[in-house]
């Protein structure tokens, strides 16, 4: 073969191509010269072959050996890598489930809650519409009204040119400033009851991000996000003019997000699942007339 | 003969001793193994040839491995492991399918 050709004494270079020579010749020289070195000097002796072969045969044995502790270790690691996902998997189904479930609970327990209210009243419609709005206002009531749906949505997940696939990239997505700044303009708008993606808002509500999500009140909320609220009839003018519709249109263009507007009569936003105050207390007199407002 | 018993008496001693690899040598078995082949199918080739010889064959494959251990070692204290370990891989592989061309060539003329 072409090693074959390589006399013995003459000088190896490296071709200046070196990437090439690896391609064309990938046995290693040593042997042709080892070859070489016995056409000279004659076969080795007898106790030197000997040797030989025993270190041959124990090199082999540990290629066998180093292949079976390669397998073994690939096959040991493949079920603890599906199995803990799929752990992890059940894990959140679980925990996706108690919340609903919870969920469900405390929607009959408000329930409850009203009924017993309208009892302890007495009846008295006056007493009971009052609660009512300042539930409402509290955000702990379901409202209704005309108002705007401000609707906000991560950039579309770019296309690699080449394959036509979604690529790796990372999307621009709408994050926790985004909506919190959308939200503060509504309320600057005069708005009087906002909710996102059918999350209600209240005074200690919060808007965060947590990895790729976005946590309302620390429940997920997904793009594309429904910003609606309820307010006077320029809300969707006002809203429109203001500091943060002028930043978020600069992130369509820039980012390409999507975000648009639309009013709508007739919005209806749920109650918040609010937990109620658990460290304030109401100060001064318990007197209905001199609250808020 | 006596090369095929040997492998089969590493597999066989593999299968029965239940080794446990620690986990700090864990990322340099599979470069380890392709660098085991490397040095096999060299062997073969080299024996195809006619110019097999024991020492070069034990010596190609200790260096390989330690080598190949050695590079992807100094990846990944150098924050390159992962882009290493393919540069190995790739040479290595390289060299493992001209050396089982030419075994192919030996065996069939074609």
């Amino acid at each position: 073969m072409t090693q074959a050709s390589q006399r013995p004494g003459e000088e190896r270079r490296f071709a200046p191509d070196f990437l090439l020579e690896l391609f064309s010749n990938p046995l290693d020289p040593g042997y042709a010269d080892a070859a070489a070195r016995r056409a000279t000097y004659g076969p080795k002796p007898p106790w030197r072959r000997r040797g030989a072969l025993v270190l041959r045969t124990m090199a082999l044995a540990a290629v066998g050996f180093l292949l079976v502790v390669a397998w073994r270790e690939a096959a040991a690691a493949e079920p603890d890598r599906t199995s803990a996902h799929a752990g992890l998997v059940d894990e959140v189904k679980t925990a996706q489930e108690r919340t609903d479930e919870l969920q469900v609970q405390s929607d009959r327990l408000r329930q409850e809650v009203r009924v017993q209210q309208q009892a302890a009243l007495g009846g008295s419609a006056e007493e009971l519409a009052r609660v009512r709005e300042r539930e409402a206002a509290a955000g702990l009531a379901p409202v209704t009204g005309s108002g705007v749906v401000v609707r906000l949505a991560d950039a579309p997940v770019p296309i690699d040119p080449t394959t036509g696939k979604p690529s790796g990239a990372e999307v621009s997505r709408v994050l926790d400033v985004d909506l919190q700044a959308v939200v503060n303009g509504l309320w600057a708008a005069d708005a009087e009851a906002i909710s996102i993606n059918g999350q209600r808002l209240t005074s200690t509500s919060t808007i965060r991000t947590a990895g790729h999500a976005v946590l309302v009140d620390f429940r997920p909320v997904t793009s594309p996000y429904e910003v609606s609220a309820i307010g006077p009839d320029n809300l969707e003018a006002r809203f429109k003019r203001s500091v943060a519709a002028a930043s978020m249109r600069e992130l369509v263009d820039q980012y390409g997000l999507g975000f648009s507007t639309r009013e709508e009569s007739g919005l209806r936003l749920p109650a918040s699942p609010g937990t109620g105050l658990r460290y304030a207390r109401p100060a001064g007199s318990p007197s209905p007339s001199r609250g808020v407002r | 003969m006596i090369a095929f018993l040997a492998l089969i008496a590493g597999v066989v001693a593999g299968v029965l001793l239940e080794p446990t690899v620690p986990v700090g040598l864990q990322p340099y078995l599979p470069i380890a193994v392709v660098a085991a082949l490397d040095a096999v199918f060299g062997g073969i080739r080299a024996k195809l040839d006619g110019v097999f010889d024991d020492k070069q064959f034990v010596i190609s494959f200790v260096s390989n491995v330690i080598v190949a251990a050695f590079i992807v070692y100094l990846g990944d204290q150098l924050g390159v492991g992962g882009q290493l370990s393919t540069g190995v891989v790739v040479v290595l592989g390289v060299r493992i399918f001209g050396n089982v061309a030419a075994i192919r060539r030996h065996l069939f003329r074609a």
